[in-house]
């Protein structure tokens, strides 16, 4: 037997755990003991991250449809047939009808080889990735008040915490590894804060609960500083010495008093100000939020009004101490450090800065584009209106995870040629001409980057499933097939490209993370420790910058016909769109099908019982599903978890986008609930997907 | 059966090397991470035997996390076994395996696993892995803080119940066997021991002492019980448990004691495997009814169940504690309610509250 240390797959606290082998096959893992983040501890999905890997639904060999149907084909003819497509399509309409999206499921090296694919071989910017979906308002919000958006401190550094003030993130159930630090630092003393308008687990476990409406965050956020402001709490040297535009700031401010916020927000004056005293008069104070701040259309505004706060009180530039998005996505924080977003190269260099595109330029022997690409649901309306013609999606299912799902389903179908690279054949791959088979995290090398900013290295147990290889294989092969030739011996040449062309990389280098638990960027050179904790003395781009936010309410609010707001979210045994975690007996079997949290009060006035079957439905469609009758959601709200196929949340969400970001309002929307007078017969999503053993 | 030996440490990786001729040898080896993980050894000089517990337990050698079970066979072209019965290929473990460097406590849960695997009904998975595996326990010298088998007279050495169990003398390893088993394999080389002197047992039994000493934690789990049965842990204590319970199941994947599992089928397209898995009772799917009905469907249910398992319904059952201070549960708790927390909890109770 043998035990391979490797990073978790799921979220992305990047739990370190083994992988345990017997005769070339996995039969378990275990968690690290003295890795930094779990400490010994894995999350249930953690400790259940072996079964999906070897599932027989695993795609085991290139397919290509023929006559509607796919069918089983050679790694070089499903090769040579994406190269002459993409070719092809290239040729006919310009680089730009291309879109690639890559994944924050794949390692950094192939991120990277991902973009470099898009713009040096495809020649457009047209790339994106679920980034777009969570924090793509953090990568914009927080790079416009400090230069650099990411979790400024460590999750070591959480149990020592004095303050934890958590708004928009279901913790416990989400980041399971960073909530054990918090109630760590609870049990020591802190003071535990969390605005959430759902009682979650966190909630209970918090001193002071805002329960403010979905969607008021700037508000409630302004009400605190404005109490700040009144009642001289202000670290005015940190204002004075490290910020700028304070004073237009302040002047907003005023017109946000507890009073008026509690209007907005439903929240209790008296808690906003007792909030707003803990968060601002203890030192080490620390922000946690993810999705509740950024799924928004004022996202960015969210993001920004949390910056405000933390520049107010001076909480940022020390231990225990910032501001700290929560990333969903194992890799997400290296997914988007890689570049695979349409307006920026590794690291964050602009492409449209002639500076960086030089660089790129040289390094790469290619002219690149020079105009932005586009994002994710920009390319899925552009397919919709027929002006983008091919798209390549790796390791992601958009059909589950994209806001109003029956667009996108007549998005993909518009296409002319759909690539899929993929673990699994999933709802996306329906629509695919070409399957590819990629590997999964326990047959590749690579490293990820959690949410930390920790680059760890991804170590290979087990050879590839059936034909199946790791992404960076398939892109290298692919884009020498297109005449760009790219020979990589490992990961390790390709990180070594990364370091060289990327200033908070270019000191990470596999051999040094295969001693110990990793690096955190950034990490400028090769004896470098790495930075625990971000913007120490000196913000990225300077001085922080107040940047002004109002209070707008979302694009949707409840209204006559549609007199409910439903927000949408994820649970503790399920893991997004169900592609790994639907494969896992244990976790499958925990939830398994979809449910709609609805208020006591509200399900009497409707007449809704406990484990009915009610229809929820919005302007873009309705899904049927079980009500569950709880006080965790408050009165005037629903909540539906978005992961399940069969009852898919997504069908009813609105895709309308923050203006900057563009990350769809997943968070809100109007909806009706009505309960449905004859039980209808739910199908429970079998275990094995028959349809997919079908296709041969 | 019962022998007493000394073996000098020279002789160690000798013997090693001649039990691995025909037996897979595991220990204690540290990985890239620092940890110590329990997984093939490939050079002997590495075993590391003065280490922190490992995760998880040994436990994963008689009962893995994952373990095929048997193959249904579709091809048609496979002989039948029967008339109409497709070939059913028995997937039982066939390994032989030596597993060196264990601890006392979860030595001493085999005698509670054989009760569960091999009473009424025989589980041939457990039984052909537990007769193929060889157990070369270490009495622990340096407890670490987490460890309170000595309150349950569970470790740091034990008087039966191991195959093989060494004392770490310095030089030497004072060796006693303690199965049929063990007493063979010595037997088949007793070329490399000696008969323990009069100094030797004098210094077994000091290292016993200090061994001893070596705790901080002591808890007995008697005390525990009988409040619980007093009636006076209320359930807003319970409550409180479960507020904490972050529904990992790390505590009955880590216990070295614990049983429960799932069995699933996989379906290729030329047959199908049967697998068992490892599972909790933690989970509120473990005792769903074809119905949909969860009987225990509020979590401040399922974390009290675990707890009245381990210190009511086990000593019931299988005449002990479903415990041995192995005090992995309180490494591997994201919530802090591990064993030993919990039943120092419950004492507190006892004196902070009503009487006593």
């Amino acid at each position: 037997m043998k035990k391979v240390l490797t990073v978790c797959p799921y979220c992305g606290c990047g739990c370190g755990l083994y992988i345990h082998v017997e005769d070339g096959k996995i039969t378990g893992v275990s968690p690290s003991r003295s890795h930094p983040v779990n400490r010994g501890s894995l999350c249930v999905k953690g400790w259940n991250a072996h079964e999906f890997v070897s599932h027989p639904d695993r795609l085991k060999y290139p397919m290509i449809r023929q006559d509607g149907r796919l069918k089983k084909a050679t790694w070089a003819e499903a090769i040579n047939l994406v190269a002459a497509r993409l070719e092809d399509i290239k040729g006919k309409y310009g680089p730009d009808s291309i879109g690639i999206l890559s994944s924050a499921k794949c390692t950094n090296e192939e991120n990277y080889l991902m973009m470099k694919f898009a713009r040096a071989v495809l020649g457009t910017n047209n790339i994106d990735h679920c980034a777009r979906l969570c924090h793509s308002s953090t990568v914009g919000g927080l790079a416009s008040a400090f230069g650099s958006g990411a979790m400024t401190n460590s999750i070591s550094e959480i149990a020592d915490a004095r303050v934890i003030f958590v708004i928009g993130s279901n913790t416990t159930e989400q980041h399971p590894m960073i909530a054990m630090h918090m109630l760590e630092a609870v049990d020591r003393g802190a003071t535990l804060i969390v605005a959430d308008p759902r009682r979650t687990k966190i909630a209970e476990l918090s001193r002071i609960h805002l329960r403010h409406r979905s969607g008021t965050d700037v508000a409630l956020l302004m009400g605190i500083m404005n109490v700040i402001l009144n009642e001289g709490l202000v670290d005015i040297g940190f204002v004075r010495r490290r910020t700028e535009n304070c004073d237009s700031f302040e002047e907003a401010l005023r017109r946000y008093s507890p009073e008026i916020v509690e209007g907005i927000t439903g929240v209790k004056a008296n808690d906003i100000r007792r909030a707003a005293r803990i968060y601002a008069m203890e030192k080490r104070s620390m922000l946690f939020y993810a999705m509740g701040i950024t799924q928004h259309i004022t996202g960015v505004d969210n993001v920004k009004a949390c910056a405000n706060l933390i520049m107010l009180t001076g909480h940022i530039g020390l231990p225990m101490s910032g501001i700290n998005p929560l990333r969903g996505q194992n890799n997400v924080q290296g997914a988007c450090d890689m570049g695979a977003l349409p307006n920026v190269y590794t690291g964050y260099q602009a492409v449209t800065d002639p500076k960086a595109r030089r660089k790129f330029e040289r390094a790469w022997r290619r002219r690149l584009p020079e105009k932005s690409g586009l994002t994710l649901m920009e390319m899925m309306d552009m397919a919709y209106e027929g002006s983008l013609r091919a798209m390549y999606i790796t390791g992601e299912n958009p059909l589950i995870s994209d806001p109003d799902l029956n667009h996108e389903r007549e998005a993909m179908e518009r296409l002319e040629f759909l690539v899929v690279q993929d673990i699994f054949i999933n709802e996306t791959s329906e629509y695919a001409d070409v399957l590819l088979p990629a590997a999964s995290y326990a047959e590749k090398d690579g490293t990820f980057t959690n949410t930390e900013r920790r680059v760890q290295l991804l170590r290979k147990a087990i050879q590839p499933i059936g034909e199946s290889r790791p992404d960076w294989e398939i892109i290298s092969e692919l884009s020498s097939a297109m005449g760009y030739k790219m020979s990589y011996r490992g990961t390790y040449e390709i990180m070594e490209e990364i370091a060289l062309l990327t200033p908070s990389y270019a000191g990470i280098l596999q051999h040094r993370l295969n001693e110990g638990f990793g690096l955190q960027w950034p990490c400028p050179d090769i004896d470098h420790p790495g930075t625990p904790y971000l913007h120490r003395k000196k913000f990225a781009r300077g001085l922080g910058t107040f940047i002004t936010v109002d209070f707008v309410p979302p694009d949707e609010p409840p209204d006559e016909a549609y007199p409910f707001l439903l927000t949408t979210g994820r649970m503790y045994f399920r893991y997004h769109t169900g592609t790994m975690c639907g494969r896992t007996s244990v976790l499958e079997r925990e939830e398994p099908e979809c449910f709609v949290e609805i208020n006591p009060a509200d399900a009497e006035k409707l007449g809704i019982k406990d484990r009915s079957m009610v229809r929820v439905g919005s302007r873009r469609g309705f899904i049927d599903l079980r009500a569950y009758v709880t006080q965790r959601t408050p009165e005037g709200i629903v909540f539906i978890p978005f992961h399940f196929k069969n009852a898919a949340a997504n069908v009813i969400t609105n895709p309308a986008t923050d203006p900057d970001a563009k990350i769809p309002e997943y968070k809100v929307c109007a909806v009706k609930v009505e309960p449905l007078s004859r039980p209808q017969k739910t199908e429970r999503p079998p275990l094995i997907d028959l349809e997919t053993l079908r296709i041969t | 059966m019962k022998g007493e030996w000394i073996l000098d440490k020279n002789h160690l990786s000798y013997w090693l090397r001649q039990l691995r001729k025909d037996r897979q040898l595991i220990g204690p080896l540290r990985d890239e991470g620092r940890d110590i993980v329990f997984r093939t050894v490939e050079n002997i000089h590495e075993i590391v035997l003065d280490c922190p517990a490992s995760l998880p337990s040994p436990k994963e050698f008689l009962f893995p996390q994952y373990e095929p079970m048997l193959r249904l066979n579709s091809n048609p072209s496979s002989p039948p076994l029967r008339k109409g019965v497709r070939a059913v290929e028995d997937l039982t473990d066939k390994n032989r395996r030596v597993i060196f460097g264990v601890r006392s406590c979860d030595i001493s849960t085999l005698g509670l696993l054989d009760k569960f695997y091999l009473g009424k009904y025989r589980d041939p998975y457990y039984e052909q892995r537990r007769k193929n595996t060889l157990f070369i326990s270490v009495v622990c010298n340096n407890p670490e803080p987490t460890c309170f088998c000595i309150g349950l007279a569970t470790g740091p050495y034990l008087e039966k119940g191991f195959d093989i169990q060494l004392t770490d003398l310095g030089d030497r390893y004072f060796l006693q066997t303690g199965s049929a088993e063990g007493a063979r394999t010595v037997r088949s080389m007793a070329f490399l021991f000696r008969r323990p002197t009069k100094l030797d047992y004098e210094d077994q039994y000091e290292v016993f002492l200090s061994s001893k000493a070596g705790f901080q934690k002591r808890i007995g789990l008697e005390g525990v019980r009988q409040m619980i049965l007093s009636g006076r842990v209320k359930d807003d204590f319970w409550q409180w448990v479960a507020g904490r319970c972050f529904e990992c199941g790390g505590c009955v994947y880590e216990c070295p004691l614990c049983t429960c599992f799932t069995v699933t089928d996989r379906v290729y397209p030329d047959g199908i495997e049967r697998v068992r898995l490892w599972d909790t009772c933690l989970f509120k799917g473990f005792t769903r009814m074809a119905g949909g009905v969860i009987p225990n469907e509020k979590m401040v249910l399922r974390t009290k169940r675990w707890y009245y398992h381990k210190l009511i319904h086990y000593p019931e059952t299988l005449g002990d504690f479903g415990c041995v201070g192995c005090g992995r549960c309180t490494i591997t708790c994201p919530g802090k309610i591990d064993m030993a927390t919990i039943a120092t909890k419950i004492k507190g109770l006892a004196l902070n509250g009503d009487g006593e």
